[in-house]
């Protein structure tokens, strides 16, 4: 199984509009809740913004990383977005965001999925594969990115 | 250098792998090396062996959430907020590597450590019934003490409303040793199923007392208590709005109503007759059956020094003080401590058969064993195990045979020659040394005749 089953094309914007965390949030789950990936887009919007409340996936570096944990998920996915202008983000190190991932997890997901999801956690912490992102202008090279830290 | 680490974060999906990549990226770029635990929404991955524990410098956990510390005990812990891990993966590490101490173990740390390392590796029900048995231990202690001194005022003075002796005994029988029994349930149950299997388990021992089941019968509620509490969080499935409510009222107020029926209409009377039965049968029991239980609580005091044998000898006659069987307690202290003072004993009679450190080590033994600290005899038995461990066992069982004959008995569970000054806690204390002295020598004789010359060269040498 690779990175782009569950980091899928349609699930990517290359000119985000929001310019906060919430509106981030909301706009990479309603992208999701249009392609059927979720029953109910203020349950995902909702269970994210609890699990930011417990501290900020504003990891710094231009990412940000929201996710959530959620019975209305149906299968576990990613969706990912781009912003030019920066995303005010409550990050580690107080700089806007420019990277956003969504990640979307049902309550009970498999161990395979799971672990992909790891794969693309850790590869975010190479600053080639970030790099990679802010220059990633189509889907193909967005998966081709994380592709070279999928091994 | 050597690190190892844990990442959590409470979903588990992201930090968790973001932190664990982080450092492993920082100590590489640093030339140190690491083994990161992550655990994950997907459990526990890339698992920490106790080898990699014990080979390792210091400990990194990087965690949101609790993470157990016991099993990284007697090593340097970094702990840091997941997220500066994250941040700043090589400050962490460098902050790391300045805890890192060099580790010459004595040989009171040796024997801690295996200790801990004994400890840690319990698994299943024996870990829970571990748990439960040293959360008892201090209500067993404190309680066993102040009844002993009650005692010395006079075997009838707490008879005496108001007095001083009728207070110890009120404060040591009638409250800690009551508690004794509902705290052992409650913490194995409290072991299985977490917080919410505390007052399930508690309640269901504080049945098993009141039904007369005694410490079996707390055993019984605890276990029962646990897997019940444990099932039924695997089974009720509330809306996310009402899960807050699952640990302070569902669960609690469901197993206990199980739990508590059980005890009084299946478990209670069963169990209660079998304590009975066994209680009788060790108040009734003649010389020679009482020489052989000693005899087998000796042998399975010095079998494993400490393992599961040892702690199940040893959890059977704590458990009956709890009954007012006292004398069990007595000949499995005093077997207890008989394996580190032979091999203490043994190291000055016969000086050419043990290494330089071992002689030294003989010396800390002298110590443990009069703490009570059976574990003090592993590393010489570890050592030579062939020779070591068949003699001491015979020198338990000699010690555990004559305590019981003489009828000592001990009201304490713990405390080696520390209790013996307390007045009343020990019955028939000359005796009881007596017994002790026969199974050292009895050891220390065999360890001296089975082991062979150690050092002959330097023998020769000098």
């Amino acid at each position: 199984m690779s990175i782009s089953e569950v980091l899928r094309p349609e699930l990517m914007k290359f000119d985000m509009e929001a310019t906060d965390k919430k509106q981030a949030i909301q706009e990479l789950a309603q992208l999701m809740w249009n392609h059927g990936y979720v029953e109910d887009l203020q349950g995902l919007v909702d269970a994210t913004m609890e699990r930011e409340a417990e501290y900020s996936t504003g990891i710094g570096m231009g990412v940000g990383i929201p996710h959530a944990k959620s019975a209305v998920v149906k299968q576990p996915v990613v969706a990912f977005g781009k912003s030019s202008k920066g995303i005010e983000f409550d990050s580690f190190d107080g700089e806007p965001v420019y990277l956003v991932f969504l990640i979307a997890v049902p309550e009970k997901s498999d161990k395979e999925h799971l672990n992909i999801l790891s794969t693309l956690s850790r590869a975010l912490m190479h600053e080639e594969v970030r790099d990679a992102l802010m220059r990633a202008t189509t889907p193909e090279e967005v998966i081709r990115a994380f592709q070279s830290k999928e091994d | 250098m050597k690190i190892v680490a844990v990442t959590a974060c409470p979903t588990g999906i992201a930090h968790t792998y973001m932190a664990a990549e982080s450092l492993q990226k920082a100590a590489k770029e640093l030339g140190v090396e690491i083994k990161v635990e992550t655990e994950g929404s997907v459990g526990a991955e890339n698992a920490l062996t106790q080898e990699d524990i014990a080979s390792a410098d210091v400990v990194i956990i990087a965690a949101a959430t609790q993470v157990p510390k016991d099993r990284f005990a007697g090593k340097p812990i970094l702990e840091v907020p997941i997220q500066d891990a994250i941040k700043d993966g090589k400050a962490v590490i460098q902050r790391a590597m300045k805890l890192e101490k060099p580790a010459k173990l004595d040989y009171v740390e040796q024997v801690q450590k295996t200790k801990e390392e004994k400890s840690e590796a319990r698994t299943g029900v024996y870990k829970h019934l571990m748990t439960g048995v040293s959360y008892m231990l201090p209500f067993v202690v404190a309680g066993g003490i102040l009844i002993a001194l009650s005692f010395a005022f006079g075997i009838h003075a707490a008879d005496v409303e108001g007095s001083f002796a009728w207070a110890l005994m009120k404060i040591g029988g009638g409250t800690a040793f009551a508690l004794m029994v509902p705290i052992l349930a409650g913490y194995i149950s409290y072991s299985i199923a977490d917080r919410p299997g505390l007052a399930p388990g508690m309640i269901g021992g504080m049945l098993a007392t009141s039904l007369g089941a005694g410490f079996l019968g707390g055993i019984v509620a605890g276990f029962l208590a646990g897997y019940i509490t444990q099932w039924l969080k695997t089974v009720i499935k509330l809306p996310k709005s009402l899960q807050g409510l699952m640990p302070v009222l569902v669960l609690p107020l469901l197993s206990t109503a199980a739990v508590g029926l059980l005890m009084i209409y299946v478990i209670g009377t069963p169990v209660a007759s079998l304590m009975n039965a066994l209680t009788n049968w060790l108040t009734g029991m003649s010389e020679a059956n009482a020489v052989v239980l000693g005899l087998v609580l000796g042998l399975m005091m010095a079998l494993d020094m400490g393992g599961p044998v040892n702690k199940a000898a040893y959890t059977f006659a704590v458990g009956l003080l709890g009954s007012q069987i006292y004398s069990p307690m007595a000949a499995v202290m005093a077997a207890g401590m008989t394996p580190p003072l032979a091999l203490a004993l043994a190291t000055v009679l016969a000086k050419n058969k043990f290494t330089r450190e071992e002689i030294e080590a003989g010396k800390v033994a002298w110590i443990l064993g009069a703490s009570f600290i059976t574990e003090g005899a592993i590393p010489f038995a570890a050592a030579d195990p062939l020779r070591v461990i068949p003699s001491i066992m015979a020198g338990s069982a000699v010690t555990g045979a004559l305590s019981m004959a003489f009828g000592c008995k001990l009201m304490a569970p713990h405390g080696g020659v520390f209790v013996f000054f307390i007045p009343g806690v020990i019955t028939n204390l000359p005796m009881y040394i007596v017994s002790i002295l026969a199974g050292t020598i009895v050891s220390a004789l065999l360890i001296v005749m089975l082991k062979p010359s150690a050092r002959p060269v330097e023998v020769i040498a000098q």
